[in-house]
């Protein structure tokens, strides 16, 4: 179809020189016209690796400022908001790479898939449309990156859920290979005349079939059975049996019964759309080899399919069945990702997330988690600044080795976050004393060494992008743990009023103000207040709902002010309010009846790390 | 983008590569007409293409405009259907509008040159993109994109590149209200607290030695400065140059008209430090901070007196407000064309172009209001003569004829109509009429048959539209030479009646009015050689979702039809795999199942189980109502893939609505006073019945009585049953 059409004149090349690294490594770049050549190297280097580094682009995370995962966030608000963004956005280049520690050699073997979720099979997935931030997309155009190499010839790909979908809505018929056993119970009388009848008419059409083929040569047979199966159809030469998918039993006879013809005869399940088994489709083979031939032609047209239908998923099935552990930066910001994109719809819950995402992803290790192991560290929130940290306070030399050194040459800049995510994890691992090496040799290894820091997400979503919209800036002081219900959150007041002038305001308002407490701004429309004594943000809470309100808080109160809980905003992001003020949100939520908290929420309180970044530990999660 | 609004894509898009491999074709055996590329325009040569546009549009006759966007329904249930009411239509339309963003906008302004006898066209391309230009509230700039659409622009070699790295930004008329808003408030807070406020903040405390060093060194340096500027001008100005320090982080310049010195290198601590050192230690240097086009640069400027000094400040003052100014005045963008469109007053000729007008009031007018009616006065108000071509073509018989029932998409009305334009060969069918000849200009390039070839590229499908409209208005008898400005082709009476009237759905030819806002079923009695559909009653339409997913209509139907009568149900639609339109043959039948559903579902004994109607309510999740809540629904801004997954997130949570009780339970009390006056009117009639209806819930609250209704619906179709038989 595109040779038809003649090229635009002006397609926009990107000039690579527009951004400059300081490091220039080459990475290969895979686009779906080398995907299946690439797709075998990967496989090899990544047996051959100990590590699996990912990274990827989205179109954006955040529709309003209060929907980024703050440092008030508890684990289930910052999963909600994650899932949101995952659902949401799109991913359009995805870097992987597979990699070694050995002392101080790294040895890595980046890719970078350039993706574009296109509907190959014409079926409406995976996915009808995607949101896009202008302002990722502009910083993604600023690193020079390549919008049409990515909408042109992106892979596209189907999450292992949709995969599902796809097969029953092809119909596609389905080869059965054993045949299960009837069951204990004796047949009944009905069932056994059905056997009889269905026999019989099975024998009537062989010798059909052998009468009207004779007059054919075997070529023309052939021709006719394996170019398509709607030929097979027109011939005659299959019996088509329609039954209701609740009796099961009678289709157990009908395969049974086949068994005792299975010399030249296969069996095809034919799937409905509603996803049971509607019909067996029964192909008459020639002779023995004939039908071993046909069933090899019709597993490999199976499996050509099958790859056809999960595309880039290849590489993440890959990853899994390797069982190797996964480095990333943002873990559960990028593994939402995944696990949206590449396995199921997410979860409404995070222990649920967690364990499902366990069953694909055994190892999961955060470089910003490992970070905090080496200090509580002020003000790391991207990769270039962990790595320039570690630089100035150890003595940690890396040797990087890429293994496409040999390709490089101008345009392959992308995907170079995943490499820096490998040597920063080789960094930490010498600095932290950790010897990857035995990760791979004896599994209590991991336990014992890096058991602490597998599994953590780290909820505190600060990349480089991010942090350029800063319009939340929440204290500048030392970070203290702070348990949610001393939050508090504060709307309905004037507009263009900062955290400070409304600190002043709540002061002199009332009682529960005098002792120490402090407020922030989440977006222009709502505040939290925090108080660092027990009880009195209850108290607060009493106040703005008892008539006996006065004094200067009354006054606000009757401007508009609004006070609720932590947990009317836990309901807002469980209820998927995702209004573009916190202030609306929480405006509905606290209008919503309260069934949406139940007693989990309140026999295991959260706390939040005020101003501190918060880990949530995938080991609590039982499964 | 235009015709692919209401057509199957998959089919359109063959059409396309097939017309494309004819013209391919064709033109190979003519003579090769040149092709040079019509007028890109971006961020890096906008200024002057607006320039050069304006002229062009002051000059034309009409402008043919085009669009294309990054999709067109946010979900499979907002495409278009047949039953779409009126109101329903506008609302898919605005919500298209709204969630998508427009990636190319084409512009063609067309001048009829009565020396050439022929069309002067100046097609031009313009690459948009919302980047966020200058800071403003409000939600996070954010499209969606479809992705059919995407692969669809990408068929046809769409330069994303260009749009996103180049793409023109814009700010609607709202925004950059709002920018100046802003801008004036800020302005005035300085100005009223300028020199109390500025002094408190700035003063750094020095506690390190460093700084207290630094400062020293700088107020020895300020004052050797300001020293040597003394005595030069007690000595006159010739060598001031020569006298320039050695230091290159000093450097004497002059400021508007005053010695300065440009500071360079220096950390913003330091800078900090610099400005509190003049501000404290010299009463007639000010330290300032200028902004330029690419760069900011801190300056200390000599004043000569206190006067001076305030004029300074002031001057450095607007200067900063009128370069603020400016930035938005550039950052209005792309936003300057359509104000050029609208000021200039010219006829906006489109292609079925419903959506690209929603695309231009949402994008660059401000928010698009609820109603059909209330948006339309507002267009007409800022674009008062627009035209649709695919108007024009279905109304006309002789066209229609001439169209030879080919589809009236863009690209075959092009191909039909101006096939020297399109083709570059003369058409072997002579028509009466020529053909009107159209010469392209692009800056010095100029050709009398051109042809880009770029299908689906605005500026090019911008291009053809103005073609087809000229064709069209020959073929209507209008004589160019007469009507040789745009005020008379607008008053022209062959096109007056064609005029304001958009498609706001051509799937069943819906039309309205941008004057005066109403509707017109099919229009002006033509022959529409397209099926018609019959007309639609809304109040005899159920809405139901939420069934299990392997239900076919034909089941559904089969359902409705055992309990309700085998002539019950005249039509099932199907929105989505969960969820379908159901049109009775009578408005009782409506509210008759909706009230056998819910008692069903109350009740749960063994006869509910036993109902016909219980296979569609299988799962416990199938919910029914009026056609009415269809409109709730998509008036949201949610946009779930599925049907059923949105009215959850709208917030339904009833399984059953029942027609108009609640309706007439809320007007009851204050309805007596009106009962009199609407006596005898068809909303009596109305009434009564629902009074009837609701009579009915009452009652089946009662238990017992649903029960015996239920038996009644039983025998009802086993009589029905056995008729049938029979």
């Amino acid at each position: 179809m595109v040779a038809l059409i003649p090229r635009r004149l002006f397609c926009t090349k990107i000039s690579r020189n527009c951004h400059q690294h300081q490091l220039q490594w080459s990475v290969k770049q895979v686009t779906k016209s080398n995907f299946n050549d690439s797709l075998h190297d990967f496989h090899s280097h990544l047996s051959s690796s100990d590590f699996v580094a990912v990274s990827f682009q989205n179109t954006g995370s955040f529709s309003a400022a209060w929907h980024r995962v703050s440092s008030f966030d508890c684990p289930e608000t910052a999963y909600l908001k994650a899932r949101r963004a995952a659902d949401r956005f799109q991913l359009l280049q995805f870097a992987v790479c597979p990699f070694t520690i050995s002392g101080s050699k790294v040895t890595a073997h980046p890719y970078n898939f350039h993706l574009f979720p296109r509907d190959e099979l014409n079926i409406g997935m995976p996915s009808y449309s995607f949101s896009c931030q202008t302002s990722y997309l502009t910083a993604m155009a600023q690193q020079g990156f390549d919008f049409n190499a990515c909408i042109y010839d992106g892979i596209s790909y189907l999450s292992r859920a949709q995969e599902l979908v796809a097969k029953v809505r092809m119909g596609n018929p389905i080869a059965i290979h054993h045949v299960v056993k009837p069951t204990s119970t004796p047949p009944s009388v009905a069932d056994t005349i059905f056997v009889e009848r269905v026999k019989s008419r099975v024998k009537h059409w062989k010798k059909a079939c052998a009468d009207s083929s004779s007059r054919k040569t075997d070529g023309e047979r052939l021709m006719e059975k394996y170019t398509s199966f709607d030929a097979v159809i027109g011939n005659g030469q299959f019996l088509g049996f329609f039954f209701l998918s609740d009796n099961i039993l009678k289709f157990v006879y009908w395969l049974q019964m086949l068994g005792e013809f299975s010399d030249d005869l296969v069996a095809l399940k034919i799937p409905t759309k509603g996803g049971g088994t509607q019909a067996v489709r029964v192909v008459l083979t020639s002779s023995k080899e004939d039908k071993s031939l046909f069933e090899r032609e019709l597993q490999n047209v199976e499996e050509e399919q099958n790859k056809k239908i999960r595309g880039f998923r290849e590489v993440i099935d890959l990853i899994s069945a390797s069982q190797k552990p996964v480095v990333s930066h943002n873990s559960l910001n990028d593994f939402s990702v995944i696990h949206s994109k590449f396995i199921g719809p997410l979860p409404l819950n995070m222990d649920e997330f967690l364990c499902s995402l366990r069953l694909v992803f055994p190892h999961v290790f955060d470089v910003n988690h490992l970070m905090k192991e080496i200090g509580p560290l002020e003000n790391v929130t991207n990769i270039p600044a962990a790595i320039s940290y570690l630089k100035n306070r150890f003595f940690a030399p890396i040797d990087m080795e890429i293994s496409h050194g040999a390709l490089l040459n101008e345009g392959k800049i992308h995907g170079q976050t995943v490499l820096r995510i490998c040597h920063l994890f080789a960094k930490l691992c010498s600095v932290l004393r950790i010897t990857p090496g035995a990760i791979q040799s004896s599994d209590d290894n991991i336990t014992s060494r890096l058991g602490g820091y597998a599994h953590s997400f780290k909820s505190c979503s600060v990349s480089s992008q991010e942090s350029v919209d800063g319009r939340i800036r929440i204290w500048t002081k030392s970070p203290r743990k702070v348990g949610c219900k001393h939050l508090v959150f504060l709307w309905g007041f004037r507009d263009s009023l900062s955290a400070g002038m409304l600190k002043s305001l709540l002061q002199g308002s009332h009682d529960v103000f005098s002792e120490e407490f402090d407020v922030c701004l989440v977006d222009k429309s709502c505040a939290i207040v925090v108080f660092l004594q027990p009880n009195l943000s209850q108290a607060f809470l009493d106040i703005m709902s008892s008539e006996g309100i006065s004094g200067s808080l009354r006054e606000l109160v009757s401007e508009g002010l609004r006070a609720a809980g932590y947990e009317t905003y836990k309901r807002a992001c469980g209820l998927g309010y995702w209004e573009a003020d916190l202030a609306s949100a929480l405006d509905k939520a606290s209008a919503t009846p309260d069934c949406f908290s139940q007693s989990g929420s309140e026999t295991n309180p959260s706390e939040v790390y005020w101003c501190n970044d918060l880990m949530i530990n995938l080991a609590t999660c039982e499964v | 983008m235009n015709t692919t609004k209401h057509w199957p894509k998959r089919a359109l898009i063959l059409s396309r590569v097939l017309s494309r491999a004819f013209f391919s074709n064709t033109s190979t055996s003519a003579s090769p007409s040149p092709t040079f590329p019509l007028k890109h325009v971006t961020r890096s040569n906008f200024d002057s293409a607006l320039v050069e546009l304006r002229s062009h549009v002051r000059a034309a006759d009409f402008v043919a405009i085009d669009l294309e966007m990054t999709g067109v329904t946010s979900a499979p249930w907002r495409e278009s259907f047949e039953f779409d009411r009126f109101d329903i239509r506008y609302l898919k339309v605005k919500d298209s509008a709204e969630k998508f963003a427009v990636v190319q906008f084409g512009v063609c302004p067309f001048r009829w040159d009565s020396l050439k006898q022929s069309f002067i066209a100046h097609p031009h391309n313009f690459f948009v993109f919302p980047r966020q230009e200058i800071p403003l509230d409000g939600p996070s700039n954010e499209f969606l994109c479809q992705t059919t659409s995407m692969d669809f622009l990408a068929k046809y070699q769409f330069d994303f590149n260009a749009c996103i790295h180049e793409g023109v930004s814009y700010l609607s008329r709202g925004q950059e209200d709002e920018a100046r808003r802003r801008l004036k408030s800020l302005y005035k807070e300085q100005l009223t607290n300028s020199s109390h406020n500025l002094r408190e903040t700035m003063d750094v405390p020095l506690v390190r030695v460093a700084d207290v060093l630094f400062t020293e060194r700088m107020k020895k340096r300020l004052s050797e400065w300001r020293d040597e500027l003394l005595q030069n001008r007690s000595r006159g100005p010739q060598d001031q140059g020569a006298s320039n320090d050695l230091n290159q982080q000093f450097q004497t310049v002059f400021f508007k008209m005053r010695p300065a010195l440009s500071l360079n290198g220096f950390t913003s601590h330091q800078l900090s430090l610099i400005r509190m050192v003049t501000r404290k230690h010299f009463k007639d240097l000010v330290y300032v901070r200028f902004n330029g086009e690419s760069s900011s640069q801190e300056l200390v400027v000599f004043t000569d007196s206190e006067s001076d000094k305030d004029r300074l400040v002031e001057e450095v003052k607007n200067e900063h407000y009128r370069r603020a100014e400016m930035r938005i005045h550039a950052a209005v963008g792309f936003r300057h064309v359509i104000d050029l469109l609208s000021s200039e007053n010219k006829l906006i000729v489109g292609h079925n172009c419903i959506l690209d007008i929603a695309h231009i009031h949402s994008k660059f007018l401000g928010p698009l209001p609820l109603t059909a009616e209330e948006f339309v006065s507002c267009v007409n108000k800022y674009f008062p003569n627009i035209i649709d071509t695919k108007i024009l073509l279905n109304a006309d018989n002789i066209l229609q004829q001439r169209m030879k029932k080919s589809s009236t998409s863009l690209s075959s009305a092009f191909s039909l109509l101006c096939p020297e334009l399109a083709h570059g060969f003369k058409s072997k069918v002579q028509s009466s009429q020529p053909c009107v000849k159209v010469e392209v200009h692009v800056d010095e390039m100029r050709s009398p048959d051109w042809n880009s070839g770029a299908k689906h590229e605005a500026g090019y499908d911008a291009f053809m539209t103005g073609c087809v409209f000229a064709q069209v208005c020959s073929h209507l008898g209008i004589d160019f030479q007469l009507y040789s400005t745009s005020e008379n082709l607008v008053q022209n009476e062959k096109l007056q009646k064609h005029m304001n009237l958009l498609y706001l759905s051509w799937i069943n030819g819906d039309v309205i009015d941008l004057r005066t806002g109403s509707r017109t079923a099919e229009f002006l009695g033509s022959n529409i050689l397209r099926k018609r559909f019959p007309r639609i009653l809304y109040e005899n339409i159920v809405l139901i979702w939420g069934f299990p997913s392997k239900l076919k209509p034909s089941v559904i139907r089969e359902c409705i039809c055992k309990t309700l009568g085998p002539t019950s149900v005249i039509s099932i639609y199907r929105m989505d795999q969960t969820a379908v339109f159901v049109q009775f043959s009578k408005a009782e039948l409506v509210s008759d199942f909706l009230i056998l559903k819910e008692s069903l579902e109350r009740s749960d004994d063994a006869i509910s189980v036993l109902h016909p109607l219980s296979q569609l309510l299988e799962g416990g999740n199938t919910r029914a109502a009026s056609y009415e809540t269809y409109k709730d629904i998509c008036e949201s801004p949610v946009s779930e893939l599925l049907f059923a997954d949105q009215a959850e997130a709208v917030g339904i949570k009833w399984k059953t609505k029942l027609l108009p009780s609640d309706v007439v339970e809320s007007q009851e009390d204050n309805h007596f006073h009106l009962e009199n006056a609407l006596d005898h009117t068809p909303e009596t009639v109305e009434k009564s019945k629902i009074r009837k209806t609701e009579d009915v819930v009452n009652d089946s609250s009662n238990k017992q009585l649903t029960c015996n209704e239920i038996i009644d619906t039983l025998l009802k179709v086993e009589k029905i049953r056995r008729t049938s038989n029979l």
